[in-house]
């Protein structure tokens, strides 16, 4: 047996290299800051990653055009957790084990989110989460772990308020997609659901990316809800409207857990068009929204891009802004000082409302209800905040 | 199959004793996470070379095996059975579901093969995905076998115990009988069976085998990140990896899987560092320029150009 | 009942899309016996070429798609001469290693190119519903089905009766004998990986309205597309179709009467089935 020898030669020579490629630890001078970010750059939640990252960068070059923090320039260090909760676990070890970061943000989704918590707790290590939904996220309780959006439970909670306070529908249909965030939203509304007395008719869970969904919206019209809430992460939401005019589903309300029903191009002609009309929605944030800087971040956004922002990017932008705040609050790169600093943080006003962190660590955030008339967002609840009332019942489909 | 052979155990047990030292010499957790991964998906290169290697039946399902390990390790472990045993129950019922899917698919021959693993991977996937019982979309958690600062240290030369495990039941299989049936199979099906050989048999032994190893890298895997969600232990990535693995160091050759495994998933890692959004394109073209140019495999490559075969 | 012959008929309709998409995997793993793990990446540049012409010249997808039919069919020449060929003759495995490799580099490669965002395209036509007494469609299915049903009829026609058809055919049955009666086997089989990367394109270009875009959308239809093969019978163009048509109504009626989110599965538990009972498949002539 002459042949193992280049093998094993050719095997030695691979992993030396890989290793010193990966020992070559890549830290950065005196002269700057890291701070890590774990996000989805590619793999099957890459859309969300793109726009958490143009957020990030807009926010990165603002703090670093103010001078950056202690006096030194901000470095994102990103890891692409390829849409895989095992590789987010693998970056938090990347950023805080080898390149020694003071925070970290992200994930994107809920899954590679709940999947670090205990990496960071066990490193004890601040993690700032921008958008994962799924109140599992925080069910650790850690006072290492903070998130700036509000939850799946918040979303549903506000929503039935909403409907408690116009006409109190009696039933209700809740038709989600089997994804984390679709199962997520669909326990969160249930239990809020059962609270409020609605009776829930039909729960009807959907594959996501299928181009027909009559089948589905026929069973919803067979039980005849008053209410439906649509748990849809991606563009399904113009499919699902579509075929309820096709299928001629008229429930009084259309309400739906945002993300696709609240992004930016539903309701223009490039999105749903004239189905998107009448669709209520929970949203985090709209340009429209009141909060100063609001819009301009929505015009820096559009001069990047070309399109408009999500809150998906907002999330990120506000989560890296609080966090370098509260670094310069801090004075040092010390982490137990630096999560005090985000513990103590209250900030009256910031593009995405004001910001405190409540004892779990999460961010009060005010979620709203739109509308969407006449081709755009209104928001329509609470009332503080409305800037329209809502039209309901929803007219039917033959008189539209 | 000359590499089989030939192997000397003092060079093993010194490889082996370099790998397992790297974890006292790592610097941080990051580098053991990388190499547990390594090594962990050599083993199960190991485990489908028992399969797809010496019988040549190629799978692509092993990820109802790897997710079975998983899954069954996090239930059971729910249902407070201790975690040792979890794992190895979880194992046999890995290999109960090898025992129902082999029956079906190896009537089936080539592509049709191939493609009947796959659906019975995905099925299983499709099922956890929906189902109360098994946590929906939302996952699960799992427990840690190990707990204190040198989780991933543990975890790593759990790791190298399977793939060496994994190693000698190939080297076994290569010097016996058994392997031998089996390679008689992966040449001609018909001619093996007209000389006796019960096919059907022996190639389920080997699934079987091989599904035990697979379910207890995907129990260790679940344990290691400890949270499973469909999408990250019943994927048909895992199923690809590990067949890909193998390929690309050379299948039906002992050292092929670990070649594989480091050059495959060390050079993810860093291309993943170095290009970001473009990794998985760099990858691709990697998949592609081995395919083209070293078609046995690396191993097998070198084997035939330095070997003097 | 009118709801159980609603969902035939929605089955149906996006049954003749699929068909397109099997019958194009059909002529390259059913006929020339190429696994082809990049099905559904082809059909993803299909929609992407179909969506920037509608983005940038604002051409209808219902025209736009005999254009992503072209652009597959000669960039289907590029990847048969220098990446499907040199492995025509290895192993299924070193096929489906090499076809899973362009799968990536196409899917990141769009990523890239066009960025991760998702992309859809709002036309009239899609919105207008067509209403038959208790039954309803779209203008816009109802027009792809069409265009399918069109196509399915000429391919089906070429392939029985043109001689390059004929010839496609002989190979399929047995290459040496081919090659012996003076068959050019490398030009019909090239020739064969062409028209059917071609109709994912075309399937691709007629899906974008109906769909939305993303750079991983084909990913799902690459299995489906093996599914309708191997269900319709190795080497059979038309059983290719008719598996499209079935899988499409066995999805609409298990998502009417079960729920949709246990379709996918019921597809893979029909194609074991199949393969289990009748390896052949339906129309199959070849036993598997």
């Amino acid at each position: 047996m002459h042949c193992r020898r280049p093998a094993a030669l050719l095997g030695t020579l691979v992993g030396a290299a890989l290793l010193s490629g990966l020992l070559g630890c890549s830290q950065p001078g005196g002269d700057s800051t890291r701070i890590g970010v774990i996000t989805s750059l590619t793999g099957s939640q890459a859309a969300f990653g793109a726009a958490h990252k143009n957020g990030y960068l807009i926010a990165l070059d603002e703090i670093n055009a103010k001078g950056g923090v202690l006096g030194k320039k901000v470095v994102l260090d990103f890891y692409d957790d390829e849409s895989k909760p095992d590789q987010a676990v693998q970056g938090v070890s990347k950023l805080f084990d080898q390149d020694h970061v003071p925070v970290i943000l992200g994930s994107y989704s809920s899954e590679s989110t709940k999947a670090i918590v205990p990496s960071v707790i066990q490193r004890q290590v601040p993690l700032m989460i921008p958008t994962a939904t799924a109140d599992n996220v925080m069910d650790s309780k850690s006072p290492w772990v903070f998130r700036i959006c509000a939850g799946a439970g918040e979303y549903a909670r506000t929503t039935v308020e909403f409907l408690k306070s116009s006409d109190a529908p009696k039933t209700m249909a809740i038709v989600y997609e089997n994804t984390n965030f679709g199962q997520s939203n669909m326990r969160a509304m249930s239990e809020a659901a059962k609270a409020a007395g609605i009776t829930l008719v039909a729960v009807e869970p959907y594959e996501a990316k299928s181009p027909d969904y009559k089948a589905v919206l026929q069973r919803v019209k067979q039980a005849n809800p008053d209410v439906i809430y649509f748990c849809s992460y991606l563009l399904d939401a113009g499919t699902l409207m579509r075929q309820a005019q096709e299928v001629d589903l008229n429930p009084k309300y259309f309400t739906s857990a945002g993300t696709g029903f609240a992004a930016a191009e539903f309701p223009t002609p490039k999105g749903a068009g004239k189905n998107a009309e009448y669709t209520f929605s929970v949203s985090q944030w709209l340009p429209e929204s009141r909060w100063p800087g609001a819009k301009e971040f929505d015009a820096e956004y559009v001069r990047r891009t070309k399109s408009h922002p999500a809150y998906h990017a907002i999330e990120a932008y506000e989560a890296l802004q609080v966090v370098a705040q509260a670094i310069n609050g801090a004075r040092t790169l010390d982490r137990a000082t630096i999560h005090e600093a985000i513990r103590n943080l209250d900030l009256r006003s910031t593009p995405f409302g004001p910001i405190k962190f409540d004892a779990s660590g999460q961010n009060r955030h005010p979620v709203m209800i739109t509308q969407v008339l006449g081709g755009r967002y209104h928001i329509v609840y609470p009332a503080d905040a409305a800037d329209t009332k809502p039209v309901i019942p929803t007219p039917p489909w033959s008189q539209r | 199959m000359s590499s089989m052979r030939g192997w000397k155990p003092w060079a093993f047990a010194a490889a082996v004793l370099a790998c397992g030292s790297l974890a006292l010499v790592a610097r941080n957790d990051y580098v053991l996470q990388v190499l547990f991964r390594i090594v962990l998906f050599a083993g199960l290169g190991l485990a489908w070379n028992l399969v797809g290697g010496f019988a040549g039946q190629l799978s692509l399902g092993h990820a109802a095996f790897f997710g079975a390990g998983a899954y069954g390790f996090a239930l059971l472990s729910a249902a407070s059975i201790p975690r040792w045993v979890a794992l190895f129950l979880a194992a046999v019922v890995a290999a109960a579901f090898a025992g129902i899917i082999g029956r079906i698919v190896f009537r089936l021959r080539g592509p049709y093969f191939t493609l009947a693993t796959i659906a019975f991977a995905e099925v299983l996937r499709l099922s956890v995905t929906n189902l109360k019982l098994t946590g929906g979309a939302i996952g699960l958690s799992t427990p840690a076998l190990f707990s204190g600062r040198s989780l991933w240290g543990m975890l790593y030369l759990s790791a190298i115990a399977l793939a060496v495990t994994a190693f000698v039941i190939n080297v076994y299989v290569a010097r016996s009988r058994f392997g031998y049936y089996l390679m008689a199979i992966r040449e001609d099906e018909e001619t093996a069976s007209a000389v006796g050989i019960d096919t059907a048999s022996y190639k389920l032994r080997s699934l079987l085998i091989s599904a035990v190893l697979t379910a207890l890298g995907g129990a260790l895997y679940g344990s290691a990140f400890q949270f499973i969600v469909p999408d990250s232990v019943l994927t048909i990535d895992i199923s690809l990896q590990m067949a890909i693995v193998t390929m690309l160091g050379g299948a039906g050759t002992l050292y092929g899987p670990v070649v594989g495994a480091i050059l495959l998933l060390g050079a993810a890692e860093v291309f993943k560092n170095q290009f970001q959004e473009s990794h998985l394109l760099v990858y691709g073209i990697l998949i592609v320029l081995v395919v083209l140019f070293l078609p046995e495999g690396v191993v097998g490559g070198l084997q035939r150009r330095f070997g003097g075969r | 009942m009118i709801v159980f012959f609603q969902a035939c008929l929605n089955g149906m309709l996006t049954g003749a899309l699929y068909a397109l998409i099997g019958m194009g995997l059909a002529l390259i793993f059913g006929v020339m016996r190429i696994v082809n793990f990049a099905h559904g990446a082809f059909l993803m540049v299909g929609m992407y070429v179909s969506y920037v012409l509608f983005d940038h010249f604002g051409i209808d997808p219902y025209l736009g798609f005999i254009a992503a039919g072209l652009f597959l069919f000669l960039f289907g020449q590029l990847i048969y001469r220098f990446l499907i060929r040199p492995v025509r003759d290895r192993s299924d495995f070193m096929q489906i290693l090499m076809t899973t490799g362009i799968a990536l580099i196409l899917t990141d490669g769009a990523q890239l190119i066009f960025g991760a965002d998702y992309h859809q395209v709002n036309i009239p036509l899609v919105n207008r519903t067509l209403r038959f007494g208790a039954f309803a469609a779209t203008a816009a299915s109802m027009l792809s089905f069409v265009i399918a049903a069109v196509l399915i009829a000429g391919l089906y026609l070429f392939v029985t009766r043109s001689l390059t058809g004929r010839a496609l055919r002989a190979i399929a049955q047995n290459t040496e004998v081919a090659s012996l009666v003076g068959i050019d086997v490398t030009r019909i089989q090239g020739l064969s990986f062409c028209l059917g990367i071609a109709l994912a394109g075309i399937a691709g270009g007629l899906l974008l309205p109906a769909l939305y875009l993303f750079p991983s959308v084909g990913d799902d239809y690459t299995l489906k597309a093996f599914v309708m093969v191997v269900l319709g019978g190795m080497g059979s163009i038309e059983g290719a179709a008719l598996g499209g048509l079935l899988l499409g109504v066995s999805e609409s009626l298990t998502s009417l009467y079960v729920g949709n989110q246990w379709a996918l599965a019921v597809d893979f538990a029909v194609f074991l089935m199949v393969l289990s009972l009748k390896p052949s498949g339906i129309l199959g002539r070849q036993r598997a």
